[in-house]
């Protein structure tokens, strides 16, 4: 046992300064489509390009609405015109206009719920328990149970067999509660939804508190997330609002 | 043995029951028998033969049903499609799975979905769409169900019951999920017990079903490659080139020497990437803390190698039928190479530690065995197939993209315990990287080529992390997919979850399950 | 006439007219006659028990039988304590029958059952009044066969006939042994009268551990003791509910009475050793009973084995008595002696209480496997209520009774720190873990049983259409618990009632040990040291003496001068203080905390499957499974391999866990025992050929050896 301990001590501090200073390491968030100016037709053959409705062109303004982008790249990728790529995390938007009150100000503990997820969102979730991100640090805790949970966690576009569980944590989570939705499916149903077996995302099941989106958002996108749902860090600037 | 050769050995067989045609490119024997004749055909080929049994693929054409068992030889010998047609209306065939008990859950999925009725399996119903959820007969695979409506009418059934088969008075079921304690993926578990041990776990899967196979229908080419990138994202990257190579192969595209070095070459990046998380979801599962924690950043250091490499960190939006979306230069391929190698370093010290930690090993050896035998009737793949001894690998059995002419080994083990999946997945996490550094020098030439899909249908085969992955397309004339059949590895490693999970400690079931290393995304779809 | 003689007639009147009515009337009143004259019957005894419990004792001839003598009816206070708890046992369990017998009639005769009722509730009486040998034996006698025969009532079923007929053959085989015991007790006195025997110090030391073998073991069959009680859990599981609380709650205890009357009463016992046996033989009872009763699931039966643990707590504190008296000790003798009788007490009381709810519960919810219960407590909440003061007695927890004498008969054992022998301490030391283990075992083992038959989901349908029984069942409960719940609440009353049945037996005072005249005014108060008064006065001595008049309220137990104070607690004080901190957290939740928050009411999380189905939930044995676990080395299961079952080779059809195990007393005693029997029978069985001249031979043998020993003589 005791070479596992010099083993830990010997690797060092890894854990990233994010929030005091941005990450700067390669490869930690795959950034998302950013908005701009083009002639009116390349705007509207880019927005055309993407398979899942984020991108809208309107005369030469190219809008990009990430709780759509699913990363498929299409827009950047094998074609002349190119979209503008912009890097960065720190894409959770504050909806709606709860603000999180007092109970939210100590340690917060999160039940995470997979509503139909793929694997990626979920694993970004797991990778914040990671040394390289350690949200412990910052005060949160995964919990076993819905009764000692603050934060609702749900990653996936709701499938039909989990839209009863989804309800039932969220029924059994004590007041005051948050809810964070994590993820491209957990916004707009992805590419899955809406179909038979399949909503169009945790707003149609539940009242969304917070939006992170990304498929999958990277670990600091999540943490970014978990933020603003305690008053914490400020939202990103709302699309809308510039528009 | 050619494909001709198989023909001729069956026909003599059955002489005028069954019909063979011969598809000498691919190579393939297409056998069309009836339904009487099923069971025999099938058990020739899985049993006396040593087939391996891929997967059944119902099509409706017209007002008959297609049945399409997918049986492959090893190396150098042909597929076999043996097709059984019955009407739609009464759609019954004999079950396979006295002789082919990888079929089962095959069959029960086409029932539950179709409305095929197997005769003689021994439990239908109650699989994908959950009886206490939607009421008997609804058929969502059919052509005549809407796939975006959603169901308005529901009438569950209100006397749903756990099967139980524990008839020891006292035995209760001791119901786990589908929201977990940690962060698992949704899925549940009735463990019937008597308390302290568990005497039988049955899983019930099937919460994160989407319906992938089902909303592809009908979709271009290029929007079903999403579907086929997204429905199990930590092995992205695998069945995107799995569907992206049955596209290739309804359209006769060949793909460039450059694109398929470099597939290659990300295919092992992810196989070294998925099994370190593999390697730390067991370590976290025996709350060995330091070991988990240093899997845990190595797993991550990967992911970010991933992104920097391809700029995804799962690896999404590169592969398209054809080649890749981006050219990948030499030397950031040489730069993600060495720093993979720095990454297997750390890993072969965690390795070389955990040998050394009696209380880690303690909790793996001898917890939930899968005997070579029962691993061979289920058609285990993958790494838990290759932990029971069974070295069966498609990069070896079926290569592709160039595999054939590079050198690795399969690893394999005897034991079929914990221990062995984890000395599996260490094994082959050494070759992936080996594998990486013999594509250090890659061909010139171009990225992709432009494929035109045309009508046919093909199966894609890859070799995922976790095992053996088969994508069944069919396009029509105008390039939508009529029919999208995946069968993942995990989907048929959950049969080998019911061999390991019988008379266990109850707090060895996280542990047991962690070194199956089981996705559930991928099973459900 | 004096006023007991009055009673006595007025009982025995009683009994009589219910016999007779239950004869005349037509049969479906029989079970209110046996309700109603049982009531009355028990108010009389309750009556007669106070007036021997505070009077003088005496005897009475009642006629002379010409070749035994003169037959006595006489009481002191120890028959009166008897008395007083057969009539309040006597009462409840009366009552109930008539809720209990009805479901009966249709295949069995209540007028029988009346009948046999009275007859025996006047031989219990006679035995407990009984002043000499031959009409103690002859009452016994009675009371044993008529038990039989209670017992054996629903003899439709198989097993009630064979587990009847253990019992009637294991109690005669005692009786034979406490009869030799008498004779030899009477030949060394030359009198049957018990008065005569007293005293006797003429008997050899062999002839006195021969007589305590005999009347130990012998009253011990009926007591539940090891390894003589393998009737008692098939007898107990077997007798109407109507009966068992009987059984349970008089019968057993009249087991303990024989031993006590004659080792301690009549014949003294003057061998450590023989303490220590007791001792021994107590703990063992108690620790096998409670293993037994805690993985089992049928209420009853559960019930039954922790009689046994009862039965072995009660002697194990007599047992340490016998050792203190033979080591000149009465203060702590009567303190053990005194502990032990008022177990014996609260076993009666919670017993009857929880056999009375056990056929209830059979009655209501159609099964007393705890395995298909559970969630009763919102189907018939009243029954809950009352059977949740009984598991807490019977587990040992105050404010209730099983508290205030398991905790004074475990700082009993730590006495034996005062005794010289190393030997004896280091027994008495491990007797103590045993009864402590107990204990603690009981807990678990009735916390099972609340948990299971009343808490969470039902897991049966018949369980499911439960309500609550007539005011005939739930009044004898209520009556029950409340006695419980006295008991524990005012310990120092009881100790003082029973003390005037200890004291004249020991001589010695344990009130005076135990009950120090805490309350201002009281006589000797002012002799109590006033550092010492102060000290206590913060226990709870002074509460309530406007309330309580009488010594005080504070057990303490005083030895030598070098150490004034052993130990000491008030039970009355913690009930009080337990029910005021209750009132204070009901004030701040209620006031305090829910002022200000919505309490908002949540089904139990599930882990988010869309029902939570009663199969779902733990079952009794998966409670107890994992007591079963750690002792596998007692109940040595005989089979731990799983059967499995499968249809096409990998699907289970069903995995089975044969299992069963057999009690160690059954292993070790009945059988090897029965295999004896078996083979001298078989050994016998030869001269049974039929032959009638061999026939006639052997009687003609038996004329010259008789004529022999009459020659001799």
């Amino acid at each position: 046992m005791s070479s596992w301990v010099i083993r830990g001590l010997r690797t060092g501090l890894r854990t990233t300064a994010y929030p005091r200073r941005p990450e700067t390491a390669a490869g930690v968030s795959p950034g998302l489509p950013d908005d701009g100016v083009y002639s009116a037709e390349t705007a509207a053959a880019i927005a055309a390009r993407c398979p899942s409705g984020a991108l809208a062109a309107q005369d030469g303004h190219l809008h990009v609405d990430e709780r759509r982008c699913v990363h498929a790249y299409r827009c950047v990728r094998q074609t002349e015109e190119p979209a503008g790529w912009r890097s960065g995390y720190e894409w959770a938007t504050a909806v709606g206009d709860g603000e999180p009150g007092s109970s939210f100000r100590r340690s917060i503990h999160l039940i995470v719920v997979d509503a139909g997820d793929c694997g990626a969102c979920l694993h970004e979730v797991r990778q914040l328990n990671n040394p390289y991100y350690n949200m412990h640090r910052l005060g949160f805790f995964v919990t076993p149970t819905p009764r000692h949970a603050d934060i609702l966690l749900v990653v996936g576009p709701v499938t039909d067999h989990m839209r009863v569980a989804l309800q039932k944590t969220y029924d059994a989570m004590p007041t005051p509660k948050r809810v964070v939705a994590v993820g491209t499916c957990a916004l707009s149903g992805g590419v899955f939804g809406p179909s038979f077996v399949s909503a169009r995302g945790v707003a149609d099941v539940l009242p969304v508190d917070v939006e992170v989106p990304g498929q999958p958002p990277p670990p600091l996108a999540i943490l970014h997330g978990l933020l603003v749902a305690v008053g914490r860090a400020a939202p990103a600037a709302s699309r809308e609002a510039t528009r | 043995m050619t494909p001709t050769d198989l023909a001729r050995d069956l026909a003599s067989r059955w002489p005028r029951e069954v019909h063979e045609r011969v598809d000498a490119r691919r190579p393939l024997v297409e056998v069309t028998c009836p339904p009487a004749r099923l069971v025999d055909v099938c058990r020739y080929l899985f049993v006396d033969r040593a087939f391996s049994f891929a997967g059944l693929v119902v099509e409706e054409a017209g007002d008959t049903f297609e049945l399409r068992y997918l049986f492959h030889g090893s190396r150098g010998e042909p597929w076999a499609h043996v097709v059984v047609i019955v009407p739609a209306n009464d759609p019954r065939v004999p079950t396979i799975v006295q002789p082919v008990h990888a079929a089962d859950w095959h069959e029960r999925e086409a029932e539950d979905l179709f409305g095929v009725i197997f005769d003689g399996h021994p439990r239908l119903g109650d699989f994908v769409l959950h009886d206490d959820a939607w009421q008997e007969g609804v058929a969502p695979m059919r052509h005549r169900f809407d796939a975006r409506a959603s169901v308005v009418e529901r009438r569950p059934n209100t006397d749903w019951r756990p099967h139980r088969v524990v008839e020891t008075p006292g035995a209760f079921v001791m119901p786990i999920g589908p929201v977990f304690a940690g962060q698992a993926e949704s899925a549940h578990f009735d463990l019937e017990t008597v308390g302290e041990d568990v005497i039988r776990a049955l899983p019930r899967l099937f919460y994160k079903y989407r319906g992938i196979e089902k909303i592809a229908e009908g979709q271009p080419v290029d929007r079903v490659l999403l579907l086929a990138e997204r429905f199990a994202a930590t092995t992205a990257f695998a069945h995107g080139w799995a569907y992206s190579r049955a596209i290739e192969q309804i359209a006769g595209a060949v793909v460039p020497a450059r694109a398929e070095a470099l597939r290659v070459f990300i295919a092992e990046l992810e196989r070294f990437r998925h099994h370190v998380g593999a390697i730390h979801a067991i370590c976290e599962s025996t709350a060995l803390v330091v070991a988990a924690s240093q899997t845990a950043m190595l797993e991550e250091d990967l992911l970010r190698v991933s992104g920097a490499l391809t700029g995804h960190r799962y690896l999404f939006g590169l592969v398209v039928p054809g080649g890749l979306t981006i050219d990948i230069a030499d030397d950031a391929c040489r730069a993600a190479l060495a720093r993979c190698e720095v990454v297997l370093r750390a890993l072969n010290d965690v390795e070389r530690l955990l040998q050394f930690s009696s209380s880690f090993l303690d909790r793996l050896e001898e917890v939930g065995i899968i005997a070579e035998a029962d691993a061979r009737e289920a058609g285990l793949v993958g790494p838990m197939a290759r932990a029971s001894g069974i070295a069966r690998d498609l990069r070896k059995v079926l290569p592709y993209a160039g595999y054939d002419r590079m050198t690795f080994v399969v690893p394999t083990e005897r034991e079929g315990d914990g221990y062995a999946r984890l000395r599996v997945l260490f094994a082959e996490a050494r070759q992936s990287v080996a594998l990486m550094a013999q594509l250090a020098t890659l061909p010139s030439g171009p990225h992709a080529v432009h494929v035109s899909p045309r009508a046919g249908a093909a199966v894609g085969v890859v070799e995922a992390p976790r095992g053996a992955t088969f994508h069944w397309v069919r396009l029509e004339a105008d390039g939508r997919v009529s029919r999208y059949r995946v069968v993942s590895p995990s989907f048929v490693n959950w049969l080998g979850f019911h061999l390991a999970v019988e008379r266990f400690a109850f707090q060895d079931f996280p542990i047991i399950l962690s070194t199956l290393d089981l996705s559930v995304a991928e099973t459900d779809r | 006439m004096s006023a007991f003689g009055a009673l006595l007639t007025a009982f025995v009147a009683v009994c009589g007219a219910g016999v007779v009515l239950a004869l005349v009337l037509p049969s479906r009143h029989a079970a209110r006659v046996v309700a109603w004259a049982g009531a009355i019957a028990a108010v009389v005894l309750v009556v007669m028990g106070a007036t021997i419990l505070v009077g003088a004792p005496a005897a009475t001839r009642l006629w002379t039988l010409a070749p035994v003598g003169p037959l006595l009816v006489g009481h002191d206070a120890l028959s009166g304590v008897f008395v007083l708890v057969t009539g309040l046992v006597l009462l409840p369990a009366s009552i109930f029958t008539a809720s209990s017998l009805p479901p009966l009639a249709a295949r069995y005769s209540v007028r029988t059952y009346a009948v046999l009722f009275f007859a025996l509730t006047v031989a219990i009486v006679w035995i407990l009044i009984a002043a000499d040998a031959f009409s103690f034996l002859v009452t016994w006698e009675l009371m044993s066969v008529l038990s039989y025969l209670l017992v054996v009532f629903e003899d439709e079923v198989e097993a009630h006939r064979r587990a009847a007929y253990l019992m009637l053959a294991m109690s005669e085989a005692g009786f034979l042994a406490v009869l030799a015991g008498f004779v030899l007790l009477s030949a060394g006195t030359g009198s049957l009268a018990f008065d005569a025997m007293r005293g006797t110090s003429n008997l050899g030391a062999g002839v006195r551990a021969t007589i305590f073998f005999l009347t130990f073991f012998g009253f011990g069959v009926k007591a539940g003791l090891v390894p003589v009680n393998v009737w008692l859990p098939r007898a107990y599981a077997a007798a109407p509910s109507a009966f068992v609380p009987v059984l349970a709650g008089i019968t057993l205890s009249l087991g303990l009475y024989g031993i006590f009357r004659v080792n301690a009463d009549l014949l003294p016992v003057s061998s450590i050793a023989l303490g220590l046996l007791a001792l021994v033989i107590g703990t063992l009872s108690a620790l096998v009973g409670i293993l037994y009763a805690t993985p089992e699931n049928d209420v009853k039966v559960v019930l039954a084995h922790s009689s046994i643990e009862n039965a072995g707590i009660i002697t194990a504190a007599m047992g340490a008595g016998f050792v203190f008296t033979a080591s000149a000790r009465p203060m702590l003798a009567a303190v053990a002696f005194l502990v032990a009788l008022y177990h014996l007490v609260n076993h009666s009381f919670y017993k009857t209480l929880l056999f009375v709810g056990a056929g209830v519960i059979a009655d209501r919810a159609g099964t007393r496997d705890l395995d298909w219960l559970g969630g009763l407590i919102r189907r018939m909440p009243w029954t809950a209520a009352a059977m949740l003061a009984g598991v807490l007695s019977i587990a040992g927890l105050p404010p209730f009774n099983g508290f205030v004498s398991e905790w004074l008969t475990l700082q009993t054992m730590l006495r034996a720190a005062e005794l010289s022998s190393t030997g004896v301490k280091i027994i008495f030391a491990l007797c103590g873990a045993g009864l402590a283990l107990t204990a603690a075992l009981a807990v678990t083992c009735f916390a099972k049983v609340f948990a299971m038959g009343f808490l969470g989901m039902t897991r049966s349908s018949e369980a499911e259409a439960a309500s609550e029984p007539r005011a005939s069942a739930l009044a004898p409960m209520a009556m029950l618990a409340a006695l419980c719940l006295l008991c524990g609440v005012l310990p120092t009353y009881v100790i003082g009632a029973i003390d005037r049945a200890v004291q004249p037996i020991v001589h010695a005072s344990a009130a005076e040990a135990l009950v120090p005249p805490f309350f201002v005014g009281q006589p000797g108060h002012d002799a109590l040291p006033a550092a010492f008064a102060a000290e206590f006065h913060d226990l709870g001595a002074n509460v309530g003496q406007g309330v309580a008049p009488g010594p005080g309220l504070v057990i303490l137990h005083r030895g030598g001068t070098e150490n004034p104070v052993v130990f000491a607690a008030s039970p009355t004080d913690l009930a009080v203080m337990l029910a005021l901190l209750l009132f204070v957290l009901f004030v701040i939740v209620r006031y305090g905390v829910a002022r200000h928050r919505a309490t908002v009411r949540r089904v139990c999380w599930d882990g988010g499957i869309r029902r939570l189905l009663p199969e779902m939930t733990y079952t009794a044995t998966g409670f107890s499974n994992p007591v079963r676990v750690i002792f596998q080395a007692v109940y040595r299961p005989t089979s731990v391999e799983d059967t499995r079952e499968t249809v096409a080779r990998h699907f289970r059809t069903a995995i089975r866990r044969p299992g069963e195990t057999v009690h160690v007393l059954d292993r070790l005693v009945l059988r090897p025992v029965r295999a004896v029997m078996f083979g001298i029978a078989g050994q016998l069985a030869r001269i049974h050929h039929g032959r009638l001249n061999a026939y006639m031979a052997y009687a003609l043998l038996l004329l010259l050896v008789l004529f022999g020993v009459f020659a001799s003589l």
